[in-house]
């Protein structure tokens, strides 16, 4: 009997513990805002999830840690590169945290999986990445899209390289197989033949691959006017590695179409970097005064080294959100996503604004040209942005027909 | 169409012979010691960043290839000495943890000393450019590796075969216990087995580097692939690691013309159906 009186006792105690915790977790969420970064810190995009973190916390840092009168609380969950753990951790925090605003991961199809979280649960989130689904046709109104469109950056990516070659007549296209590849690969083939080209051959190949001797050779043998690369990172550095060893570049040139610029490029020797073109959503030497404070700020974080894509996508993001909620001056998703509509603005990109109808974030896309070594000032003068392309989608090309209500 | 194919087929005999020579090294650990040496990869990883180091050192890429592996052996040395051989009496389970444990160090370690941003290794001059095969342009060096490695596994070969030790560790690999009651050293015999496993997998992370760089998760990227060549080849056997390395390597590249998607994956259907078909793998026999 004294022990069931002990046990009950002890259940009793564990039972206002908890109902302690929740109480202070409802007491801290009337006076703070949790925002979540679900970041890749293990699995394929290990390398990026730390870097992505510095950047969300630099936006963060830039305001105090304050939006709308409320304090931001930042937490962050690891995605793994993986959707279901993604999704799973998202949730947990959702329900454990409170969580009210997302940003990341850093893929497309991991982005696809939290937004749907997000919209189960009326949690309003921002993601960057090269599907065309996220404000096409799996839009909805807690999601938006911090990358250009895949339309952009294969148009500028093409447009660039027809003017920069007149006399090439076809691509050979390199394709990472899930639906960041898709996308673009989608818009190569539509739009190569308004630039006067021919695609000679398309291979996908899987996310993670390391050996890509077998593709160059095809595409060696299919003898195109230029590869173009769509994938990413390690894949991207690795295959372009590759194609020096080829001899196909620098005899001909390699187009990274969608490029993190920064991280990708440093890890190349500058003898594997000439004859590149780079398309890429940022560059950190792009020229006004909201990207010249993030980049200080960023190195002061990095040890000197500049932002790429990522940390520049997590502070867009992060930006983004904390703009809605200062906006609405409210820490309530739904009205921070009205405030967040209707936004035009500078950021670190130039002027962006907000399409109201895909939740697609209007902004620039870059293309570079990489420098020899005798070019660089120091060793993160890696390229020249030369050009800075603003067409965007066609309405007509986008399946966001109805982005829906809340 | 038989050009793609016959280029498929070198590229697929370069790649299986780096892939043969990490294998080779696994299995020796596996037969010798019995244990899955999860830290393998974590090793590989290492023979690349000591000869990228010793290349940036020195300006020689040769003598990173000659030393840098040999740093590798230092590395597993301790890893043997100081948890290895300490768990040898105990439960298998200790054994996995502790080297699963020290495959994750070694790529943290890597972040530490090198940084998470990966590196690129220049082929050495005398090996860059490409040679005209006639049917395809093929890059020197790559074919210079195909070479090398012939080399490097007729020399094992020869040393496990033809010598004393060779003769000790392959009879360790069958019957360890027999060799301890005929007077040898059996911990003697693990270490310098570990060491040579060691060694294989800092070979093949060096010679690597001009074709595959350097990244953190390089050593992660290639344990999968080594231990599908331990299943393919069979427990310790070293003749079926080397041919199941160039069997993988081939159905990846051959793969590639076909269904590009699925190179992956096809080394993972060969696993499938030889556990189905040949559970002892194809070259074993326990």
């Amino acid at each position: 009997m004294k022990r069931v009186s002990l046990a009950m006792k002890g259940m009793a105690v564990a039972a206002t513990l908890a109902l302690s915790a929740t109480a202070m977790s409802a007491f801290a969420a009337d006076d703070e805002v949790v925002l979540l970064g679900i970041w890749p810190f293990s699995g394929p995009y290990a390398d990026v999830g730390p870097l992505l973190d510095n950047g969300a916390q630099v936006a963060l840092e830039q305001v105090g840690y304050k939006a709308g009168g409320k304090t931001i609380k930042y937490i962050t969950r690891d995605s793994e590169t993986k959707a279901g753990t993604a999704t799973r951790r998202a949730q947990e925090a959702i329900d454990g945290e409170g969580v009210k605003f997302m940003v990341g991961p850093w893929s497309s199809g991991v982005g696809l999986a939290v937004s749907d979280v997000a919209q189960k649960n009326k949690v309003m989130y921002a993601f960057s990445g090269g599907t065309e689904d996220l404000s096409g046709k799996r839009c909805h109104r807690y999601t938006f899209q911090w990358a250009a469109p895949a339309y952009t950056a294969v148009e500028a990516n093409l447009r660039v390289f027809k003017k920069n070659h007149p006399d090439a007549k076809s691509i050979y296209l390199f394709i990472a197989d899930y639906a960041f590849g898709w996308s673009l690969q989608k818009y190569a083939e539509m739009l190569a033949p308004k630039f006067g080209l021919t695609i000679a051959g398309v291979d996908r190949h899987p996310l993670g691959h390391r050996e890509f001797s077998s593709y160059i050779t095809k595409a060696v043998a299919a003898n195109p006017d230029a590869i173009m690369m769509v994938n990413f990172g390690i894949d991207a550095v690795t295959a372009l590695r590759q194609i020096y060893n080829f001899g196909f570049t620098p005899k001909k040139p390699v187009i990274m179409a969608w490029s993190s610029g920064t991280e990708e490029l440093i890890q190349l020797d500058p003898e594997m970097r000439e004859n590149l073109q780079v398309g890429t959503n940022y560059y950190w030497t792009i020229d006004n005064p909201e990207n010249k404070a993030f980049v200080e700020a960023y190195r002061k974080k990095s040890g000197g080294i500049p932002p790429g894509y990522a940390p520049a996508a997590a502070y867009g993001m992060t930006q983004a959100i904390l703009a809605g909620i200062q906006l609405a001056n409210s820490a309530e998703p739904q009205k921070a996503i009205e405030a967040l509509e209707s936004y035009k603005g500078k950021t670190i990109l130039g002027e962006t604004s907000v399409d109201a109808k895909t939740h697609q974030i209007n902004r620039p896309y870059f293309i570079l040209k990489t420098k020899s070594k005798s070019e660089m000032k120091d060793e993160y003068d890696l390229a020249t942005v030369i050009d800075e392309s603003s067409v965007q989608q066609p309405p007509e090309l986008n399946e966001c027909k109805d982005i829906g209500g809340f | 169409m038989t050009f793609l194919i016959a280029s498929q087929l070198l590229n697929g005999l370069a790649t299986g012979m780096l892939y043969a020579l990490v294998g080779v090294g696994l299995t020796l650990v596996l037969g010798m010691l019995n244990i899955p040496n999860f830290a393998h990869g974590g090793l590989y990883a290492f023979g690349a960043y000591f000869t990228y180091t010793i290349v940036n050192l020195t300006g020689s890429f040769y003598l990173a290839v000659l030393i840098g592996p040999l740093l590798v052996i230092l590395v597993a040395f301790v890893i043997e000495s100081q948890g290895v051989r300490r768990l040898y009496a105990a439960h298998h389970d200790y054994q996995l943890l502790f080297l699963f444990a020290m495959a994750l160090i070694l790529q943290e370690a890597i972040i530490l000393i090198w940084g998470p941003v990966g590196f690129s290794v220049l082929t050495p001059k005398a090996l860059s450019g490409v040679v005209n095969l006639g049917f395809t342009v093929y890059p020197a060096y790559r074919l210079a590796l195909i070479g090398m490695t012939v080399l490097i596994t007729v020399a094992l070969w020869l040393f496990l075969t033809r010598t004393n030790i060779g003769a000790i560790v392959r009879a360790g690999m069958e019957n360890r216990e027999m060799v301890a009651v005929l007077g040898t050293d059996i911990n003697r015999v693990f270490m310098w087995t570990f060491a040579l496993g060691a060694y294989l997998a800092g070979l093949a992370g060096g010679l690597a580097t001009p074709i595959m760089g350097l990244t953190p998760s390089m050593g992660a990227d290639m344990l999968p692939i080594s231990f599908v060549i331990v299943v393919i080849a069979g427990l310790g056997s070293i003749l079926g690691a080397i041919a199941s390395g160039i069997l993988i390597g081939i159905a990846q590249s051959m793969t590639t013309i076909w269904w590009p998607e699925a190179s992956n994956i096809a080394i993972y259907v060969l696993m499938g159906l030889t556990i189905i078909l040949r559970p002892q793998g194809l070259f074993g026999t326990r």
